[in-house]
């Protein structure tokens, strides 16, 4: 993995940088491992975000997809929620979404999503994996080709149904300061200005194809460094910044702060538990535990699962979506059952804002209400024959926490935790750490020394 | 037919039936190897009409774009007018997505260079090689360009182009009653308003419908064209034309419903281009003697190629010749408008000389040179060919002899060309001799000697 050119082949599909080390060959090959994985002759859904690699990756899909029989469903430049949600709705066989999301502008991704409008799960994905691997397509005769329509008002229809869910008109009354990255929130964005009159103020709000204004990443940091400084001047009650493919964001409270990505979860986990009727938060090892005091709050539980998308989408088809309130990220992804779980930016800014005009409570009101915990993050770099070592070393040294080996190791206790996780995307290994109240600075740093020694 | 004829991937492009053997895969990376040969830049990229085609053609787009090209998409177009448009426009290069007169199942990609001409023997080598080597450009995100729309100037350039040869006032003055089958190929886009407004014909046209698939086999022969035989006679036109799903070539059916010999339609062409034109002529080895007797009329030479357009366009353009062809596939090659097949040059040519000599087809076929053309074709066993051929150039110790391709045995008066097929284990004769009775005798004897 040294010298990387950023192609990575797995379970959650196909994502690398365009030209170096992702191709077009690549591209066409997985999407006609898709369209020999999908039951043959219903339509396919395609949207992407707007990287110019798009286009090009769009060719090979639409043309792999054809090959295999399968009509195309293009809805243009499009969120990846916005693919999700038509695909709801029409009678498709499946979607793919070409986005790279949050990564920088070079990259590009492609997302298979089933008729559901989800992602797939380990079981579909392994067998989709396995007919990449195969390339053994299935291909049909000229006379039985698929073709390509377009849909045009896939996005209208996506506003109505967040209308439904949402009361739009009761949330003119917040300022709303968007930083969109050049990417498909702005489409979202200003036409729920047009339809439902929010007072939403735009900045890099030109969907770009090559050059985004900054790296779309969905921190506190970035939000608290593009949003802070306009919140006040512009009396804005709350601040957002969503990926290029708008399935994520970040937010920044009144008064310019930028709000850790770690709070999403809990704050809508608090407001969908309070709607109900599902109890169950599905999470994954590496998020707050604070999480955990609000479950409590309502008589709810969690489930932790390991990291990644696809432990998330296992355990989802384990429930009854009724029996299930939220399932998130400490990264600010998170799904809700009224959007069929699917991970939505815009819905969770919705929501957001929906709990402020409920509680008449200004968003630095509604955060300071909950109890503090500090979270540091850190990573090393470790060879892969190491880990097991380490993760041994590091289960002897804590006998006295609670041990939960599904991903890595996390030991907790009552007030704090940790979770050390090999990454799945780089040769290294992820140390997190989190204690309510006071950063648990001495346990952190034992544990960087520790990982450290086996480097 | 054997399965490995079903793709073939070599000098002439990649040709294949559609499915488990063309695959999109393939037509992508052949596109990315012509996008890394022919450089950055745009690539002018069309098609016929065929049920494949929407979808070789996205692969061919994501091919280009991943090498860092610019698509300009031109759609559903004749081949020769793609080709001119690639010129015209000063493209790098560009794809035709076209099996030419193919069954349907078939598709092919045909490879322009940057003057509009198919790759020639030394380009498309290259191509292959880097094909295979799959050392292809890879552009990075900042670097893939854009697929536009053709500006919709394209017929028209090409039309002009035909029309700046032949006397257009006479020919709309006559307002003739012309016949059309465009077998619903690329020339339904075209062919309708080329006749009607721009030559003033008055049309009767069937299989004008780009969206429908091929009512006939996509070849315009004599056994095909049944339908616009009939409609030529049930409507009382003077001329009928019949088109291959590409447009490159041309049949055509004369006002009592017979339909031409294609060396006849050749022959015709050169007589109306040498009367427009100085140059020399350029024909195939098969491509009947009437053309020499022609060209001696203008006091111009005919040179000779092995068969395959490509051969034919080598050497025009090595020769800087006024027309060529071949007479057995039905291609009239002028370079005034383009160095490739094209069929509107052929249809405007013939009602030229219709207006020119007040004659009808029939009549301007009675006047050429006449010859009887006999041809067959010999199933051969693998390694026995070689044999075969001294067998039959024993047999006619005193004709002059041609082995640029295949066998051609020449005398003053009749010649017999052999050659092997290049899909099939056949051997293709042919013969042409004065009268009747001398063809059939020179077509026995040959046949006995590659049976025996």
């Amino acid at each position: 993995m040294r010298g990387d050119s950023g192609l990575r082949i797995s379970h959650v599909g196909l994502r690398g940088i365009v030209g170096r080390g992702l191709t077009a060959g690549h591209i066409l090959d997985f999407a006609a491992a898709f369209g020999t994985f999908l039951e043959p002759g219903r339509p396919v859904v395609v949207g992407r975000d707007p990287r110019a690699s798009g286009r090009m990756a769009w060719e090979g899909v639409v043309s792999a997809l054809m090959a295999c029989g399968h009509t195309v469903i293009d809805l243009g430049v499009v969120s990846t929620p916005v693919v999700q949600h038509a695909l709801q709705r029409l009678d498709a066989a499946g979607g793919i979404a070409i986005s790279a999301s949050h990564n920088a502008a070079e990259w590009n991704a492609l997302r298979f999503l089933g008729p559901r409008g989800t992602y797939l799960s380990t079981a579909e994905a392994g067998e989709l994996l396995d007919i990449y691997h195969l390339r053994k397509f299935r291909f049909v005769e000229w006379d039985a080709l698929g073709g390509l329509r377009q849909e045009d008002g896939a996005l209208d229809r996506y506003l109505d149904d967040l209308a439904v869910v949402f009361d739009l008109s009761a949330l003119r009354r917040f300022r709303v300061v968007v930083d969109c990255c050049n990417g498909t929130s702005a489409l979202i964005l200003r036409r729920m200005v047009e339809r439902y009159g929010l007072d939403l103020v735009l900045i890099n709000e030109r969907v770009e194809g090559v050059q985004f204004a900054h790296e779309p990443t969905t921190s506190a940091r970035m939000v608290e460094l593009q949003l802070g400084p306009l919140m006040k001047p512009l009396q804005a009650h709350a601040g957002f910044l969503f990926d290029v493919d708008s399935d994520r964001v970040a937010m920044a409270d009144e008064l310019g702060r930028g709000v850790s990505e770690e709070m999403m979860l809990p704050l809508l986990a608090d407001h969908q538990l309070t709607r109900g009727p599902g109890k169950i938060v599905i999470t994954n090892l590496s998020s707050s535990a604070l999480v955990e005091d609000i479950a409590a709050k309502h008589g709810g539980r969690v489930l932790r699962v390991p990291v990644g998308r696809q432990a998330a989408m296992d355990a989802l088809a384990a429930y009854r979506p009724e029996q299930i309130a939220v399932a998130g990220e400490g990264t600010g992804a998170v799904m809700m059952p009224q959007f069929r779980f699917i991970y939505d930016g815009i819905a969770s800014m919705l929501a957001v804002l929906t709990m402020m005009q409920e509680t008449g409570r200004s968003l630095a009101e509604l955060l300071a209400e909950y109890p503090r915990y500090s979270i540091l993050k850190g990573e090393v770099r470790l060879e892969s024959p190491r880990v097991p070592a380490l993760l041994v070393d590091l289960l002897e040294s804590y006998p006295d926490g609670r041990i939960d080996r599904t991903d890595g190791l996390r030991v907790s206790w009552p007030n704090r935790w940790f979770h050390v996780r090999v990454s799945h995307t780089e040769p290294i290994i992820r140390v997190i750490c989190e204690q309510r109240g006071e950063a648990p600075v001495e346990l952190f740093e034992t544990l960087m020394d520790k990982a450290r020694s086996y480097s | 037919m054997p399965r490995e004829h079903l793709l073939k991937i070599g000098v002439s492009g990649v040709r294949g039936v559609v499915g488990e053997f063309l695959t999109p895969a393939l037509a992508l990376h052949f596109a990315q190897a012509f996008g890394t040969y022919v450089g950055r830049g745009r690539v002018v990229v069309g098609r016929d009409t065929r049920t494949s085609g929407p979808m070789l053609q996205h692969a061919v787009h994501c091919g280009l774009l991943a090498a860092g090209c610019d698509v300009v998409d031109v759609g559903i177009l004749p081949t020769p007018t793609m080709q001119i448009y690639v010129e015209h426009i000063r493209a790098r290069g560009g794809i035709g997505l076209t099996a030419s007169h193919n069954p349907p199942e078939y598709n092919a990609l045909k490879l322009f260079n940057k003057e509009g001409q198919f790759f020639n023997h030394y380009e498309r080598n290259e191509l292959i090689d880097l094909y295979h080597q799959s050392d292809f450009a890879q552009a990075t995100n900042a670097e893939i360009g854009q697929v536009r729309p053709e500006d919709g100037s394209a017929k028209s350039v090409h039309i002009g182009r035909v029309l700046a040869k032949v006397d257009v006032e006479r020919i709309r003055r006559r307002k003739f009653r012309v016949a059309l089958d465009a077998v619903n190929g690329a020339g339904s886009v075209m062919t309708p308003g080329f006749l009607v407004d721009s030559l003033q014909c008055r049309m009767e046209a069937i299989s004008i419908d780009p969206t429908k698939v091929f009512p006939r086999i996509a070849e315009p022969r004599p056994d095909t064209l049944g339908d616009l035989a009939e409609l030529v006679q049930k409507t009382g036109s003077e001329v009928g034309f019949a088109q291959d799903p590409d447009a490159d070539r041309l049949a055509i059916v004369d006002e009592n419903g017979r339909v031409l010999d294609n060396d006849d339609v050749l022959a015709l062409a050169v007589l109306r281009a040498l009367a427009v034109v100085p140059g020399d002529v350029v024909v195939n080895l098969t491509t009947s003697s009437a053309i020499d007797d022609i060209a001696l009329g203008f006091g111009r030479r005919v040179f000779r190629t092995p068969v395959g357009e490509a051969n034919v366009v080598e050497t025009m353009q090595a020769v800087n010749a006024a027309i060529g062809g071949e007479g057995s596939a039905g291609g009239v090659i002028f370079p005034a408008v383009q160095l490739c097949r094209d069929s509107y040059t052929a249809m405007a040519f013939l009602l030229d000389l219709m207006a020119e000599t007040g004659k009808t087809v029939s009549q301007l076929v009675a006047d050429l040179p006449q010859y009887v053309r006999k041809s067959g074709k010999v199933p051969f066993e693998h390694g026995r060919l070689g044999g075969l051929m001294q067998a039959l150039e024993e047999g006619f110790p005193e004709a002059e002899a041609d082995r640029t391709d295949g066998l051609k045995l020449m005398w003053a008066d009749r010649w017999l060309h052999v050659r092997s097929s290049n899909t099939e284990p056949l051997l293709r004769l042919f013969v042409e001799a004065k009268s009747e009775e001398a063809a059939a005798r020179l077509y026995e004897t040959a046949w006995e000697l590659l049976t025996a």
